[in-house]
């Protein structure tokens, strides 16, 4: 690589980051935590994850061989049933940011620079030691990214994500790039697909993502639940043993369940209920998220590719035949996406819709990460659509910094200020 | 009413069709034998040439009506056509295009071939579904047809020779129905090439081939025959009447296309489509699988007249694709046989 740097000044800066990441780590969880009255006991479960993000569990892992992805385009049926363990390690933490900047343009987006810093430094999620790195090619600075991550010689494979998503044409091509990626997949384990392992590792998810459903079901319901903490909890997904995950869900879901008998709920009777989306939270970026709750707002929905849209979608099979398992896998990967690499994207627009009927929404925030080129230019789209719909939005540009609180701040209260005259 | 409304959208469609099938198959096969008789212009394969028949097909009703002269075609015959249309029609509104998905025996038998390739474990053949649309064509063609022929056996076209009486039921002579379904009652006096000229052994050798089309066709396909099926050209006329529909409420759907990729016919509007109502296309066989497959509650319905029958929702999705479904536990690891 062109920065090459020497062997010290590595050592010095791996160390140097990770004490800064622990730093960030802590910090911010404290900020969700602590600040927050009441918290429902079966989210110390997801704390307690956060709180040992970097030195892993190491019993989701052992043994096992991971496949990091960087993007939701993965698809993760395919990876558990080669016997690995899939790991998202797109990135939230400024420490890694930082790091990044050494190489990238500095007006690259922050995810895809932290991402960067953390695959160089080696400071991945649970320690992980990945046997191969999928890099989805959805925005060109991923892309780039991802060949810069390759020159650091690090085992990267570009998955080659269509630009649309909407003709045949795409999908028979999305089907054929599948293929290739099972036996890539299949080459660096050393295990083959069989029609078992793929049911069961459907089966396996399908479940995950009904325990999901419910969840959304029951903010639907009530005012349960922060969205912060719902943040949290599908930032879980990342990174958790599935099944564990699953049933830790279904624990708070329980809970949640009781909470609503007991109509124990968040926020104030009239908090604004804002819908979330643009370019993803990833912890330890909580930000936004917890900024606008802190201020008396309540998340009920996230339009982010960290949140519903990685979960939501199912697999349908027909004949339980890896013929049909896999491109039916391959299907959900690519036709219910609403990521705005690809052109045209009106689902996205419609699923925006469709979050602000069923979750009873005031107002839409949109975060764009600075730099991030796609979602900024579907925010004008988005926006307008948004407006015709007589619901108020709100846009900001942030990054990884959190120097920009101040400015959130204010910007964040008039808004909901604004909001709660409406109501 | 809530714990019906959900059992039955939890229900597994599939297998109730498939013993629907069962039981239609030996009412439209056997029936006769049980001294049942449903009636005349049936919109579906009931065969006449098949002696266990309770009934008759609408399309030889067709063209034995059409065989007539213009003259009396718009006098006292014309009148007897149209009484046969309408009973036809009153037999199709009631179970709109289900009659393919739930009671053609044509239809059975495709997709009883398509359980046995199956259980053989042979994957399907994947053609671009647009191939096929663009074969849609066919049985427009061939329904237009089956009215013309007859027709011209009778009249003149534009002072044009009158076709041989030979072509008398043209699609009959072609139909795989009428080879297949005699076979079921042990009746084996349909499969034969007719020698006795020229026209008759052309149509009874292109029944041959329409024959061994139909089963090495659903083979690799499902439902192949349907996609050039006239009866199902003529069904969809008065699909729009029907009293059971199938709907769709568009801005529930994600697109993700579970619907579109279960779909026996290929349907791939019934995915993208999300600004109709009415979601029968000219292809579809009702056979509600769609909904089945569709995990949005409520974007896909069965309904009778405006009432909700069956209705896609994410219970009943998880059910039939899911774990719980056909057993609580996940199967276990050891994954390499
Ligand atoms: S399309 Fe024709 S062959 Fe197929 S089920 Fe319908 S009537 Fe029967
Ligand atoms: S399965 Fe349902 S949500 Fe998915 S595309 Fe079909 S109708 Fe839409
Ligand atoms: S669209 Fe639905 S009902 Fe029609 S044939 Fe396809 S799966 Fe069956």
């Amino acid at each position: 690589m062109q920065h090459s740097v020497s062997k010290d000044r590595f050592e010095r800066m791996r160390k140097t980051g990770s004490i800064h990441y622990s730093m960030e780590i802590k910090k911010n969880l404290a900020e969700i935590v602590d600040k927050f009255p009441d918290n429902p006991k079966s989210m110390q479960y997801f704390y307690d994850r956060y709180e040992h993000f970097l030195s892993g569990d190491d019993s989701s892992f052992k043994g096992k061989k991971v496949v990091a992805s960087m993007c939701i385009h993965v698809p993760l049926e395919l990876i558990y049933a080669v016997g690995a363990v899939p790991v998202r390690i797109c990135a939230g933490a400024y420490a890694m940011d930082q790091i990044g900047t050494e190489f990238l343009p500095a007006k690259t987006c922050p995810l895809v620079k932290s991402t960067l810093g953390a695959i160089y430094l080696d400071i991945l999620p649970g320690n992980i030691d990945p046997v191969l790195i999928v890099n989805p090619a959805t925005c060109d600075q991923k892309k780039k990214m991802g060949e810069m991550g390759e020159e650091l010689s690090k085992p990267l494979y570009l998955l080659e994500v269509p630009p649309t998503k909407d003709t045949e044409e795409a999908r028979r091509y999305w089907h054929r790039v599948i293929k290739r990626f099972v036996k890539k997949l299949e080459s660096v384990t050393g295990n083959k697909i069989t029609r078992r392992s793929l049911k069961r590792a459907i089966k396996m998810v399908a479940k995950a993502q009904a325990e999901y459903r419910r969840f959304n079901q029951l903010r639907k319901t009530a005012p349960v639940i922060y969205g912060k903490d719902a943040i949290l909890v599908t930032n879980a997904y990342f990174f958790d043993d599935i099944e564990r995950w699953t049933q830790k869900v279904s624990e708070l879901n329980d809970e949640l369940e009781k909470r609503i008998e007991q109509k124990i709920y968040v926020g104030k009777p009239h908090s604004p209920r804002i819908l979330l989306t643009g370019s993803p939270s990833i912890f330890p970026n909580m930000k936004l998220p917890v900024l606008i709750e802190e201020l008396g707002g309540l998340v009920v929905y996230e339009e982010f590719c960290s949140t519903s849209r990685m979960i939501w979608d199912t697999v349908a099979v027909d004949e339980w035949f890896l013929y049909d398992m896999i491109p039916a896998v391959a299907d959900r990967y690519l036709k219910p996406s609403t990521c705005p690499n690809f052109t045209p994207n009106n689902d996205r627009k419609r699923k925006i819709a469709k979050g602000i009927e069923d979750f009873s929404v005031d107002g839409v925030i949109y975060q764009t990460f600075s730099g991030c080129q796609l979602y900024d230019m579907e925010s004008r789209m988005v926006g307008n659509f948004v407006e015709s719909m007589g619901i108020s939005t709100l846009f900001i540009e942030s990054d990884y910094n959190p120097d920009d609180f101040g400015q959130l701040t204010t910007r964040l209260e008039a808004f909901l200020d604004s909001l709660k005259n409406k109501k | 009413m809530n714990n019906i409304r959900k059992w039955i959208n939890n229900a597994n469609v599939s297998r109730f069709r498939f013993w629907v099938q069962i039981l239609t198959f030996i009412l439209f096969v056997y029936g006769s034998y049980f001294l049942i008789h449903i009636g005349q212009n049936l919109p579906t394969f009931a065969c006449p040439y098949n002696p266990g028949s309770p009934g008759t097909c609408f399309l030889i009703s067709v063209q034995h009506q059409m065989h007539t002269p213009f003259s009396s075609l718009f006098s006292w015959r014309g009148l007897g056509f149209l009484t046969s249309l309408g009973s036809f029609v009153l037999f199709f509104v009631l179970f709109n295009k289900a009659w393919c998905g739930f009671m053609c025996p044509l239809g059975t038998i495709q997709d009883w071939i398509t359980k046995l390739r199956n259980r053989l474990g042979i994957r399907f053949s994947n053609y671009d579904e647009r191939s096929f649309k663009r074969l849609s064509w066919i049985k427009y063609v061939l329904l237009v047809l089956l009215f013309l022929i007859p027709l011209a056996i009778a009249n003149s076209f534009f002072g044009l020779p009158k076709v041989s009486h030979n072509m008398m039921s043209p699609f009959c002579q072609i139909c795989p129905a009428r080879i297949i379904l005699p076979l079921f009652s042990g009746d084996t006096s349909q499969m034969f090439i007719n020698f006795t000229n020229t026209t008759t052994i052309v149509m009874s050798s292109l029944a041959i081939l329409v024959l061994a089309l139909f089963f090495v066709g659903s083979f690799v396909k499902k439902r192949f025959f349907c996609f050039f099926c006239p009866m199902s050209a003529l069904q969809y006329l008065f699909s729009r009447i029907g009293i059971l529909r199938l709907t769709k409420v568009g801005d529930k759907c994600t697109r993700c296309g579970n619907c579109s990729r279960v779909c026996d016919m290929g349907i791939l509007s019934i995915a993208e489509d999300i600004t109709s109502v009415n979601v029968v296309t000219d292809n579809c066989m009702m056979c509600f699988k769609c909904v089945e497959a569709c995990p949005e509650e409520g974007c896909l319905d069965v309904k009778v007249f405006n009432f909700k029958i069956f209705s896609s929702t994410e219970e009943g999705f998880f059910k039939r694709y899911n774990p719980d479904g056909d057993s609580k536990e996940l199967p276990p690891l050891n994954s390499k046989k």
